[in-house]
């Protein structure tokens, strides 16, 4: 059906694509992989008509894509959901759905007609919305959710799935892949771009892997090992994706006891963590567990309860104080809260620590020291360009992880709080951040990970606290946690 | 996408002249204004270039620093009057100093009054200093009864306006000790990095342990200064304390900042983009007075080169 062959794409001197052919069968899952700067967004682009490729040919059903507008693209059946959103947030759902194809009589909005059309539209892929709620109140999942029933409206024959469980929990992701089944069934082919083993392996009929703009080969799912797939990605062999942490837990670095907020995301949470330990906050995405990291960090309004670090209880936590008292907190929106995109690495890395007498004095910068203290932690974090002058924005997504981390790096720190720490990026750079988690651990740093993967959970925590609808509903240990485990308290006993 | 997209061997020639685009522009607009009345680049009209552009330099340096964090300052040109309203009284009842510390005090004021409304209390910049503006122009006309304050002492004018050292008058030594001085604050000094972060993203500078109000309350404070200061010099000019000083230039500060290249999405750019900007459109209009344009239709080709530095300064590479 899709027939893309010897496709080249050249950015100036920079060859983001070498001679790719790909192809995509009525009713398949194809899956794409490849680290970032791999070529996937490349291929994806050329298909969909965002930019000609340099050399090289797409067709849809024997007719070139190769001269059409992203928009005529669109409407001959190629149906693409990128990472970014493209909703309006002010706008409620509906209103979202039918954005720039509204059902019009005359001047008028026919609403009544959008509306039965929409709620036929989500039924016959599963997915349950506010149809009224504007989009800005909804959660990440929510969002992807009307990102992928907007492009299902024009009934596509292709759908592009650019990484769309990253920001699901794995309830959700359940949902999406009922979705991705009944379209299957309905022989719509399917892209699908994702760095997850496991979804690949459950939902993929043939894999493409691509590293360095070139392809490096093309698979059925059955016939390979994720070990392989890994392998042909990163081109080097990955032995364990997990460190081995030796975790030696000592004095207590922090306590949390009936904490709860003003907004009731948290209800009477108590935790307990101490120096050289990995604590996994388990849950599903809104069960508190980031909001538990920022009322920590000081980012959410407390109502009652007490924060503790070390001995030193702390009445009100505010994000500078909790910096300079040795909590560094890492938030899970990289590029609405992590990162200052439009500013160089460098600005990025240095930006907690200004205060420190290393960076300035008297509210001086010491400029000409700045640099050497930025490029310690980044080379420890293996930044890729080691460009620390290039603005944040345009490193990969596991490179823009690896800026924002560096953070940690440039201050003592006794507490460090991850949130998804590994949402979007690629499997190379998941593994440098979980070496960088052992790191911290085994130089007696106290560690606290929330985060929606269970593998990380099992693999990288001591003890891991499964939160539900504000609450720690569980506290498991170490040899005691397993996947059934873990989710057997996902929705509160 | 970005990552690929941005990875480029060398920036294309475009690009690279980019900077020099601006300054090339001046020249040439000098030039063809030269070939049409010679007296354009005579030296006491190139002198008169440059005093002019020093007040208005002033003025854009004060809204690239809140243009910086994402916002503007809609009440710098009533502030400009009331500075010039209670500086001129101050002066005639207390002297020249008194008058200074006076101008200094009530700009700082506005300033930090502003700074409070949107960086404490979270209200945007566009309804804040807009609302400031009339509380200002308020007091402006009610101080004064809406005359102008004279006479004032002699020695500000003479000072301030007529005075001169190495040849160079009063108002541009003090426009470049400005804009050195908030070129090297932007540059080296913890605030000035904050400037910038708390303008590329707010949120990440709070995540980051860098509280946004104290930014913004210092931006705003900076901005109010900085107008103050030029207003001082306008009135040392003009030899009274005029309650319509500010006239035109809150739009024409901002045209200036973003003529010269500051971006109203906050967190880039710098004080060169006073400067340039500033020197533009003051070669602009002066050229426009000597070969005799007419006044309004100088209005419509300062309108067009506003919108079209906007459309010309965005990068179009970039997401």
């Amino acid at each position: 059906m899709l027939n893309v062959s010897g496709l080249t794409k050249r950015f100036g001197g920079f060859t983001a694509l070498e001679a790719v052919d790909f192809t995509l069968l009525p009713g398949e899952v194809h899956a794409l992989l490849g680290e970032n700067g791999a070529g996937k967004s490349t291929l994806i682009n050329a298909i969909c008509g965002t930019f000609p490729p340099s050399e090289g040919n797409v067709q849809l059903d024997g007719r070139s894509l190769l001269d059409l507008s992203p928009l005529r693209v669109r409407e001959v059946g190629v149906a693409p959901v990128f990472q970014e959103f493209s909703l309006a947030p002010a706008l409620s759902v509906l209103d979202n759905l039918f954005l720039g194809r509204e059902a019009t009589r005359g001047p008028f909005l026919r609403r009544g007609e959008m509306r039965r059309e929409a709620e036929a539209l989500l039924s016959r892929i599963g997915f349950s919305l506010p149809l009224d709620e504007k989009v800005s109140r909804l959660s990440r999942a929510q969002k992807q959710m009307v990102e992928i029933a907007k492009a299902l409206r024009l009934s596509p024959k292709i759908l592009i799935l650019d990484e769309p469980t990253a920001s699901l929990t794995d309830g959700e992701a359940e949902k999406l892949f009922e979705a991705v089944a009944r379209l299957k069934a309905q022989g719509v082919g399917i892209l699908y771009v994702s760095h997850r083993m496991a979804e690949i392996r459950r939902l993929s009929d043939r894999v493409t892997v691509l590293r360095g703009g070139r392809l490096i080969a093309t698979v059925h799912t059955a016939d390979v090992t994720d070990a392989e797939l890994i392998e042909m990605m990163v081109g080097r062999p990955v032995d364990e994706l997990f460190p081995e942490i030796h975790n030696s837990p000592g004095a207590p670095a922090l306590r949390v006891s009936d904490l709860s907020t003003a907004t009731g995301s948290i209800r009477a949470a108590s935790i307990e963590a101490r120096k050289g330990e990995v604590i996994g906050l388990a849950g599903l995405v809104g069960c508190g567990r980031s909001e538990l990291c920022r009322a920590i960090f000081g980012l959410e309004d407390i109502s009652s309860g007490e924060v503790v670090l070390g001995e030193t209880p702390v009445a009100k936590p505010r994000p500078d104080r909790m910096i300079a008292a040795g909590i560094c907190y890492f938030p899970g929106d990289r590029a609405a809260e992590g990162l200052a995109l439009n500013r160089p690495a460098r600005e990025n890395v240095s930006m907690a620590g200004l205060r420190l007498r290393k960076l300035s004095r008297g509210g001086l910068l010491r400029a000409g020291a700045e640099p050497e203290v930025v490029a310690g932690p980044l080379d420890k974090l293996g930044l890729r360009p080691m460009m620390p002058e290039r603005r944040a924005g345009a490193f990969s997504g596991g490179n823009q992880q690896k800026v924002m981390l560096a953070r940690g790096l440039v201050d003592d720190f006794d507490v460090y709080l991850f949130d998804e720490p590994t949402v979007g990026i690629d499997v190379g750079a998941k593994t440098d951040v979980y070496r960088f988690i052992k790191q911290l651990a085994e130089s007696g740093a106290c560690v606290i990970v929330s985060t929606s993967e269970l593998p990380e959970l099992l693999h990288l925590s001591d003890r891991i606290y499964v939160m539900a609808g504000g609450a720690v509903v569980q506290e498991i240990a170490r040899d005691e946690a397993s996947e059934t485990a873990i989710l057997s308290h996902y929705f509160g006993e | 996408m970005t990552d690929v997209m941005t990875r480029r061997s060398a920036p294309a020639l475009a690009d690279r002249l980019k900077p020099f685009s601006l300054p090339l522009g001046i020249v040439a607009l000098l030039l063809v204004f030269a070939l049409i009345e010679p007296r354009v680049i005579s030296g006491a009209n190139l002198r008169n270039i440059a005093l002019q552009t020093s007040f208005l330099a002033i003025f854009a340096a004060a809204q690239c620093v809140v243009l910086l964090t994402r916002g503007f300052d809609l009440s710098l040109g009533v502030t400009v009057s009331l500075v010039s309203v209670g500086a001129g009284m101050a002066m005639t009842s207390a002297g020249v100093a008194a008058g200074l510390a006076a101008g200094c005090g009530i700009a700082l004021a506005v300033g930090l009054f502003n700074g409070l409304l949107i960086g404490a209390i979270g209200i945007n910049a566009f309804v804040a200093t807009l609302g400031t503006s009339y509380v200002v122009m308020a007091l402006a006309s009610t101080l004064s009864g809406g005359f102008p304050v004279a006479p004032l002492p002699p020695a500000f004018n003479a000072i301030f306006a007529q005075g001169s050292l190495f040849g160079i008058r009063a108002a541009i030594w003090v426009a470049l000790i400005v804009l050195l001085a908030i070129g090297l604050m932007l540059r080296f000094t913890t605030l000035g990095r904050r400037l910038y972060l708390v303008g590329a993203s707010a949120r990440a500078a709070t995540a980051a342990g860098i509280r946004p109000a104290a930014v913004l309350i210092a931006a705003y404070a900076i901005c109010g200064l900085l107008a103050g200061i030029g207003a001082l010099l306008l009135t040392a000019r003009t030899g009274s304390g005029e309650p319509n000083l500010g006239g035109n230039l809150t739009l024409e500060s901002i045209a200036a900042a973003v003529v010269g290249g500051a971006k109203l999405t906050g967190g880039e750019g710098g004080i060169s983009s006073a400067l340039l900007g500033a020197l533009f459109i003051t070669v602009l209009s002066n050229g426009m007075n000597l070969v005799q344009v007419d006044g309004y239709i100088q209005q419509v080709f300062l309108g067009a080169i506003i919108v079209l530095s906007l459309i010309l300064g965005r990068d179009g590479a970039r997401r």
